[in-house]
């Protein structure tokens, strides 16, 4: 029964090419916002993830690492650092603002996450060097490679906000959160830039313990001894930052996703039932010749199927072939492609192929044999 | 020209057949009762609208009477539900039609090939290896790879008979063989149809209202309103 699937398939090479390619829009669609999804998700909570504490300390009521509306004073470091389970303490001021090149128009302004760090501890610091000095003195900034990338900025250029400025000392990979990037300075630098008030307010604490295997316990001790703070894993932050930056995109995507499915139902199954009409007699021929219903909607399934699997074949190779230059184009265009996606999107697809199996199918149980005995 | 022999193929019961029904009832056929035998060719002629397509259709288990009986090689039809009839279509029965109804997609060869591989029964030889078989025999060896869109009016003819030749049936339903084709091309098709009818021992139903039919069968009825008069100028040989 293939064969006739196939050669009706094939003998209409431009309704197939139609359906292939509305089918292979759908699949692309579907696959690169899939993929931009866990390019952003991997993205804006990697560093946080990254960060190799064992705890995140926070005010209570804190949602992301990148809002950073928490204030603690620093002298809960100074506790925490007296605990004897607790082996590192890791004061850091982190606050998003606006930078621009001190070469630049005052208008040409992009956002860093200032990181300060304690460069003694290092935790918090730059995940991992690409170019310069590590950790920077004072009055100086390790930028991110994505900064370095979208804004042209190399290493020597001042960064200002205000009447305030920082030399670019370093280039550093993995604080890049999509929206904006990391830039790293001395805790004391952070102070100073900033105007914090008062000078002792720190935004987070990022800890490490002597056994790590006790955080959960040890989180739960240190919220009961503190009220009003909170201790989460790193991978708990990651999440509560994800949640929080990607939470309101999230609603939009899943509608986009859904249009995509629903624009490639629509052509592949106006496209097979265009082609289950128009061969009605054909398909009556064979009912007439003793083909029954079943044996016939194989026919429908089939076509469909194939339609499926080259739109699958041709919309996933098209996602696999952009996606490494898409950031290229499109610098926010961050996107991480996994084989479990593309599994997802091949379900997907057969889901479409079946359903738009579906009417055509129908259509096709109803051809009367009769009619070919007609002209 | 061979005689019948004496097997019953096709046999109508006082069938009759209505469309709609009230007011708007038309009847197609009146207690239609009519024999077909084994190696017998018979022709059913009529004008248009006199019914011809309607007992071709109910003699290929395609329509059900309203009122009858339908019996195909000894088997009752009448009462079947639609798979048992298209498995009677598929074993019993092979069809030639007025606009021969090839598939187009598909060449010679799979037309008639894939009509044997949906015949179960038929474990002669591989459905390829007949197909090509049956092309041959029909002078179509050089056409078995031509798209019907390739080949002229007569040659499609003869792949239409050849494909309801393949599968061995035991009863062949002709409508209008001869209408979309020349006097010379029908005039072949139709000598070709006989021969092999008769030489495979097939019973024939020829429906037409073409009169160059006449000199084919060995038997015509005619049918009018809907009801069938045997020619008894033309009585079975």
């Amino acid at each position: 029964m293939l064969l006739v699937a196939r050669k009706n398939l094939f003998s209409e090479r431009i309704r197939l090419a139609i359906s292939v390619g509305g089918v292979a829009l759908s699949v692309f669609l579907i696959g690169i916002l899939l993929s931009l999804f866990r390019g952003w998700s991997d993205q804006v909570g990697g560093y946080v993830e990254h960060v190799p504490a064992d705890l995140w300390v926070a005010s209570d009521g804190t949602t992301d690492f990148i809002a950073a509306a928490s204030a603690l004073p620093n002298s809960l470091g100074s506790q925490l650092a007296l605990v004897p389970e607790i082996e590192t303490v890791s004061p850091l001021i982190v606050r998003p603002l606006e930078m621009r090149k001190s070469t630049d128009r005052p208008d040409k302004t992009f956002d860093v996450q200032l990181v300060g760090y304690d460069p003694l501890v290092g935790l918090g610091g730059p995940l991992a060097m690409k170019q310069g000095k590590s950790p920077p003195g004072p009055d100086e900034i390790i930028i991110d490679n994505e900064t370095a990338r979208r804004h042209d900025v190399k290493i020597g250029d001042r960064l200002t906000r205000g009447t305030k400025s920082l030399n670019v000392v370093g280039i550093s990979t993995g604080g890049d959160f999509v929206f904006t990037q990391a830039g790293f300075v001395t805790i004391e630098t952070a102070a100073d830039f900033l105007d914090v008030s008062p000078k002792d307010m720190r935004t987070f604490f990022a800890i490490t313990l002597k056994d790590p295997s006790h955080t959960d316990l040890m989180a739960k001790r240190l919220t009961l001894a503190t009220p009003g703070v909170k201790y989460i894993t790193p991978q708990q932050f990651a999440s509560e930052t994800r949640d929080r930056i990607l939470g309101n995109i999230l609603p939009i995507l899943i509608v986009v996703l859904i249009v995509a499915f629903v624009v490639g139902l629509a052509v592949a199954g106006l496209t097979i039932y265009t082609a289950t009409v128009e061969k009605s007699r054909e398909y009556g021929i064979l009912k007439a010749e003793g083909f029954t219903n079943p044996f016939l909607y194989r026919v429908v399934f089939e076509q469909s199927l194939i339609t499926g699997a080259l739109g699958f074949a041709a919309g996933a190779g098209l996602t696999l072939l952009v996606a490494p230059f898409a950031q290229d184009a499109v610098p926010q265009f961050v996107v991480f492609v996994r084989w479990q996606d593309i599994l997802g999107v091949a379900g997907v697809t057969l889901l479409m192929a079946l359903v738009a199996a579906y009417i055509p199918i129908r259509r096709m149980g109803s051809i009367d044999p009769v009619t070919v005995f007609k002209g | 020209m061979l005689s019948a022999d004496r097997r019953v193929i096709l046999q109508l019961e006082g069938v009759s057949k209505v469309y709609g029904s009230g007011e708007l009832a038309v009847t197609a056929l009146r207690e239609a009762t009519f024999r077909v035998y084994g190696g017998e060719i018979v022709a059913v002629m009529g004008p248009s609208g006199s019914g011809k397509t309607t007992l071709l259709t109910i003699a290929g288990a395609l329509l059900r009477p309203t009122k009858g009986r339908v019996t195909i090689c000894g088997v009752d039809v009448t009462a079947m539900n639609e798979s048992h009839l298209a498995a009677i279509r598929r074993e019993r029965i092979g069809f030639v039609y007025q606009s021969f109804n090839l598939l187009e997609a598909l060449t010679a060869l799979e037309n008639v090939r894939v009509v044997l591989q949906n015949n179960r029964t038929n474990g002669k030889a591989p459905a390829l290896e007949r197909a090509r078989d049956i092309l041959e025999v029909f002078g179509l060896g050089h056409r078995i790879n031509s798209l019907p869109k390739k080949m002229s009016d007569g040659e499609k003819q003869r792949v239409a008979i050849a494909r309801a030749l393949a599968k061995d049936p035991e009863l062949i339903l002709a409508d209008e063989p001869t209408a979309n084709l020349d006097a010379k091309r029908g005039h072949e098709v139709m000598d070709l149809l006989r021969q092999k009818a008769l030489e495979l021992r097939k019973a024939v139903v020829v429906v037409s209202h073409d009169n160059r039919i006449r000199e084919f069968a060995q038997r015509i009825v005619w049918l009018e309103d809907g009801r069938l008069h045997e020619d008894s100028a033309t009585p079975l040989v």
